[in-house]
């Protein structure tokens, strides 16, 4: 069985890589439409041509695009990630501290928006047909049509600035010191160096911007959970669960949401590889020191090296989530196994 | 073909907020109380009027260079609503004609498009169009063109599939047999089937283009930054949110309800559209 999902891991990462090739050469051809050019900004007023040339003869910018192109694959490949043009350090420091956070407020929201998307599917179901069900799918409409970043701001306005409860700025509090890096995740590094307050104000830190990504994704959780539900709940295995006598309580655990999980567990791998995308805005908003902040950092300042890199992980990301989803569910849903 | 089935809740709710909108995007500068760019910075961050301390002047309050929200809101819809329509049926137009293609004479341009998409839904689309605003610089026309880039996957993928069922009807293969050309099948027989889908698509994207549009105009990509769109609006406001939250909750309020809007009528205008999902509620 395990094996099985191995194998079904590695060959979905494997069909993988040339899409991987595909949107980092999509990326490169695109930044290199760019009219403005990187190396003419980054240089202090009063530089002289020469000054300019020799700076993109050094980037090497003054190369053929597809050459240029083969060049940064060739550094990728043998772990030369490049310098950031505007930050002046090496990009793969840039990610590798940014990443951790990055996964760290994913990995939050959607424990969230998982606890509180199936709690109201379920809620949904057994409210079904009555006054409750048209109040919780009028809610989950409304809660759908506020992009995530307006969530982090109203989230900001309401827990933040009207009832000052929580902290909305940063990753922890001023003036506290990053445990030392063992993992990177910092959530970990800090209980490992035994700093239980620098813990505790992670987390803090931490609670704003993932119940903004939660409130996005938890309605249409409830939505799926609650048409799937539905449409087993009137399988004749049901039925003969009733007959048998079991509690309604029993019936929905063990006989009816079992059967109703699939869509659900799909529509979250999707709807994760999309959450990478709404922490961007949420992190330049919380001012949360992750992958986000830095791509928009640097478009603002159109940092190539950095964009170029940034783009790639969010793809390895999502590609990583799918295939890690795929596996997920060949192993609940028994239809597919002998394939 | 009666009305009634037009007349659900979510359609006549949703449809009454577009018209609405569309209205007040039309006769911005009768509603707007004030000149939207005009700057009063005697009145700087003005509660609404109703509040302590507002200007009946300033029905919604003034921002922080003293100017009138309600009047900056009103105009905000023209940014938004022109986006939306623009960018969602370029999206919509590129999207459906690959699909077409691709599901109906399937092979090598099947092979092209599917790989496409895949490519596509390999980024989270936020990504994807600030990359594009890289590439292509700032500004709201750069905006629509990323967004019809990025989007067109959303269409594309949705009919695709459906095109592949469609093709396989027995109407499909009598147009055939009673000598219509590709094309002639495509437009007159493929595309009504797969038309309520289309249609639905199209609403839904005319809310997620609203949602792009000010969160790229938040950044600062898109519309110049004293142009009055409602991310420009949040963007300013978000620096003295403190002291006048309303400067964020108003936008954010309109922004909500576009989309609140697109969505309802997307959402209702699926089943009432399409004829198999109507029998199949019936039964």
């Amino acid at each position: 069985m395990l094996l099985v999902a191995l194998r079904i891991l590695f060959f979905r990462l494997l069909v993988a890589v040339p899409t991987l090739i595909a949107v980092s050469a999509l990326v490169f051809v695109i930044l290199r439409l760019l009219p403005a050019d990187p190396a003419a900004m980054s240089l202090p007023p009063g530089a002289t041509a020469e000054d300019l040339a020799r700076l993109r003869a050094a980037l090497g910018l003054d190369r053929s695009i597809p050459e240029q192109y083969l060049i940064w694959l060739g550094d990728l490949l043998s772990g030369d990630f490049g310098i950031s043009i505007y930050f002046r350090r090496p990009v793969a420091d840039l990610v590798s501290t940014a990443l951790p956070n990055t996964l760290e407020l994913v990995l939050s929201g959607l424990l969230l928006g998982v606890i509180v998307g199936v709690a109201g599917g379920l809620l949904m179901f057994r409210a079904r047909g009555g006054r409750g069900e048209e109040a919780l799918d009028v809610v989950s409409s409304a809660m759908m049509s506020i992009p995530e970043f307006l969530w982090a701001l109203l989230l900001i306005l309401a827990f933040g600035v009207a009832v000052p409860l929580l902290p909305f700025i940063g990753r922890m509090a001023p003036g506290m010191m990053t445990p030392p890096g063992v993992t990177g995740f910092l959530l970990l590094d800090s209980l490992i160096a035994g700093r239980l307050d620098v813990f505790f104000s992670l987390l803090l830190h931490l609670v704003l911007p993932a119940v903004a990504l939660a409130i996005a994704l938890a309605p249409l959780i409830m939505r799926v959970l609650r048409a799937s539900l539905v449409e087993v709940a009137g399988d004749d295995f049901v039925t003969q669960a009733r007959l048998r006598g079991l509690s309604e309580q029993r019936i929905l655990f063990a006989h009816t949401l079992p059967n109703a999980a699939l869509p659900t567990i799909s529509l979250i791998g999707v709807q994760a590889g999309f959450m990478f995308g709404g922490t961007v805005l949420v992190e330049v908003i919380f001012g949360y020191p992750g992958l986000g902040n830095l791509i928009v950092d640097a478009v603002r300042n159109h940092d190539l090296p950095v964009i170029q890199l940034v783009a790639l992980v969010y793809c390895v990301l999502v590609l990583a989530i799918n295939a890690a989803v795929e596996v997920i569910y060949l192993l609940v849903n028994p239809r597919l196994r002998t394939h | 073909m009666s009305a009634a089935r037009f007349l659900t809740p979510r359609i006549v709710v949703g449809g009454a907020l577009i018209a609405a909108l569309v209205l007040v995007a039309i006769f911005a500068p009768l509603i707007a109380p004030n000149d939207p760019e005009a700057q009063e910075l005697l009145y700087v961050l003005l509660p609404p009027a109703w509040a302590p301390g507002g200007d009946a002047a300033f029905p919604l309050g003034t921002d922080s260079l003293g100017r009138c929200i309600a009047s900056r809101l009103v105009f905000g819809t023209r940014v938004a609503l022109t986006v939306a329509l623009t960018a969602a049926t370029g999206a919509m137009v590129l999207g459906t004609l690959l699909a077409l293609l691709a599901g109906y004479f399937g092979g090598r341009i099947d092979w092209l498009v599917s790989r496409a998409v895949d490519t596509w839904m390999s980024f989270p689309p936020v990504i994807l169009a600030l990359i594009l605003l890289v590439g292509l610089g700032a500004g709201v026309d750069k905006v629509i063109l990323a967004i019809i880039i990025v989007d067109w996957t959303r269409f594309a993928r949705v009919i695709r599939s459906e095109v592949l069922v469609v093709r396989r009807r027995d109407y499909i293969a009598a147009a055939r047999l009673a000598g219509f050309s590709h094309l002639a099948v495509l437009a007159r027989e493929v595309l009504p089937a797969v038309a309520p889908l289309v249609i639905t698509l199209l609403s839904l994207e005319m809310g997620i283009a609203v949602i792009v549009e000010a969160t790229m105009s938040f950044v600062g990509l898109s519309v110049e930054s004293d142009v009055a769109a409602w991310g420009v609006m949040i963007a300013d406001a978000r620096r003295s949110m403190y002291q006048a939250p309303w400067g964020v909750v108003l936008p954010t309020a309109a922004i909500f309800l576009t989309v609140l809007g697109f969505n309802l009528l997307g959402d209702g205008l699926r089943p009432a559209l399409d004829p198999s999902l109507r029998t199949r509620g019936a039964r």
